[in-house]
């Protein structure tokens, strides 16, 4: 995976759960589309304090384009923003 | 009751490693720990100062508190990054947070340090300190040195042996082996002045101070010269205080009414300022590193210069002259509007004693506390300097915090 750190749009489900959880999200691709991707499935999820900074990262699966990828999102807490860390 | 255990906790270049974890947090991809690099003003603002260095930096001999100007001459790649204070300080809580796990008892001395009083622990110091230094490092991405003896001092002294990520103690029974060897510079609160004192009559090594007569150093420099005395002889008896959170700096500043043209009143207006701004911070028992000076002119234009001082102050006359040479520095003589002063990178003043041995303003101090009781008992303008009486200037400007618009360490043009 690469690391790319491009913030993106979320659509989340903020359930009774400590963290909320990424749906659906929309990027910008090379070609200045918006491209919706459904997160499909969550295999983990872990929060993170570097330097005191609170991030939930989550470890994610999807079908993009017929194929199979994995990628990470982080959820920045201070700033509520969501962002595609790797992909 | 069980012997005194004390760590002292040091953030390994703070500023920069808080920095370096930060954004590769934010997918930064190299580390400015790996790299020459230093935290300081913007590169366009050539009166900034070197506020941190990484270790690649210090190869090409970037001091702490030099112009990035100056560094940049020395290493034309040097990655230079602008301080963000409010991130320090999520660093530093999350810190003091994962120590606060370990013992309630917990002195901030600074932003990057810490005292922890584990005298009541039940497990061994090694464990402990090797626990919380991984802690530290796994979840907040930042290496600590940590220093363990059975006194403040000796604690602070040990964590600055050899860095970064590490642990040293220094027991009273090691201070033959470790210490006493070392120039007596490298003791704490000997600075540049009293080194060249000790140096002229033959005191090379903390081991030269420690083995001279109490007699002899009290006779020669008095009640500072037995304090190094005692500290080279691994004794300071000073508690650990659960300190309330630092704060980033204390700033005030004023727009004048009319031009100031002149220098005679640019000073007036700067002594009004240093004497508000020195009465806060004593009050809240700091001392500052770095004097920050801003000026904004009559079309608007602001600039600003820095210092970052070898001794923290909180003299008033200290920091009133600090101001002055920075506005004689800096200014071009137009007419002037706005004036601010800040203090920042500040410190417990628990060993300020000391400073006063330095800059020789011991009856300064004996001053500033007077002046700050009488004002306390009878009203802030009870006391000011005749040079204020008719001048139209108000004698002591300012009251407004003001960290938010004149965040600490900035060097706004
Ligand atoms: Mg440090």
């Amino acid at each position: 995976m690469k690391v790319l750190m491009k913030p993106i749009e979320m659509i989340a489900w903020f359930s009774k759960d400590k963290y909320p959880i990424p749906l659906r999200y929309r990027i910008v691709d090379e070609n200045m589309e918006n491209k919706v991707i459904k997160v499909d499935k969550i295999l983990f999820k872990e929060e993170e304090k570097i330097a005191g900074n609170r991030m939930i990262l989550y470890r994610c699966e999807s079908i993009i384009e017929n194929t199979q990828r994995i990628f990470e999102l982080k959820y920045e807490i201070s700033t509520c923003k969501w962002f595609l860390f790797k992909i | 009751m069980s012997s005194p255990l004390i760590f002292h906790i040091d953030v390994n270049s703070a500023y920069l490693s808080w920095e370096a974890a930060y954004r590769l947090q934010h997918g930064e991809e190299i580390d400015l720990r790996d790299v020459p690099s230093i935290v300081g003003g913007n590169r366009e603002k050539r009166h900034g100062i070197v506020l941190a260095k990484s270790i690649p930096a210090k190869d090409y001999n970037i001091l702490t508190g030099e112009t990035i100007h100056s560094a940049l001459q020395k290493c034309p790649h040097l990655r230079v990054v602008p301080p963000n204070y409010e991130r320090y300080i999520d660093a530093s809580d999350a810190m003091i947070h994962i120590l606060r796990e370990f013992s309630p008892n917990i002195q901030r001395y600074s932003i990057d340090e810490a005292f922890l009083d584990y005298s009541y622990g039940d497990k061994h110091w090694i464990d402990i300190s090797y626990e919380i230094k991984e802690r530290i490092k796994a979840d907040l991405g930042f290496t600590v040195n940590i220093g363990v003896s059975s006194n403040k001092l000796l604690a602070k002294m040990a964590s600055d042996f050899k860095k970064p990520d590490m642990v040293h103690s220094l027991f009273p029974y090691e201070l033959q082996d470790k210490m006493w060897p070392l120039p007596v510079s490298e003791l704490f609160m000997v600075g540049p002045k009293t080194t060249v004192k000790l140096h002229s009559r033959g005191i090379f090594t903390i081991g030269d101070l420690a083995a001279l007569s109490k007699d002899y150093i009290y006779s020669w420099l008095k009640k500072p010269g037995l304090l190094i005395w005692e500290y080279a002889n691994g004794i300071d008896s000073s508690n650990v205080r659960n300190n309330p959170l630092p704060i980033k700096s204390v700033g005030n500043s004023t727009t004048t009414s009319f031009d100031v043209d002149n220098q005679r009143e640019a000073h007036m207006i700067l002594l009004a300022l240093s004497e508000k701004v020195s009465m806060r911070i004593r009050a809240i028992n700091q001392c500052a590193y770095v004097v920050s000076l801003n000026i904004k002119n009559y079309n608007f234009f602001s600039y600003s210069r820095q210092v970052k001082l070898n001794n923290p102050t909180d003299s008033t006359n200290f920091v009133y002259r600090t101001a002055k040479r920075l506005f004689d520095e800096m200014w071009q003589e137009e007419p002037l509007r706005r004036f601010s002063l800040s203090l920042s990178e500040l410190i417990s003043n628990d060993y300020y004693q000391l400073n006063f041995f330095e800059e020789d303003d011991s009856k300064e101090k004996l001053l500033d506390n007077a002046i700050d009781n009488i004002r306390k008992s009878f009203g802030h303008k009870s006391v000011f300097r005749s040079c204020f009486l008719y001048s139209g200037i108000d004698p002591l400007i300012g009251g407004v915090i003001m960290e938010e618009e004149y965040p600490m360490m900035s060097s706004q043009i």
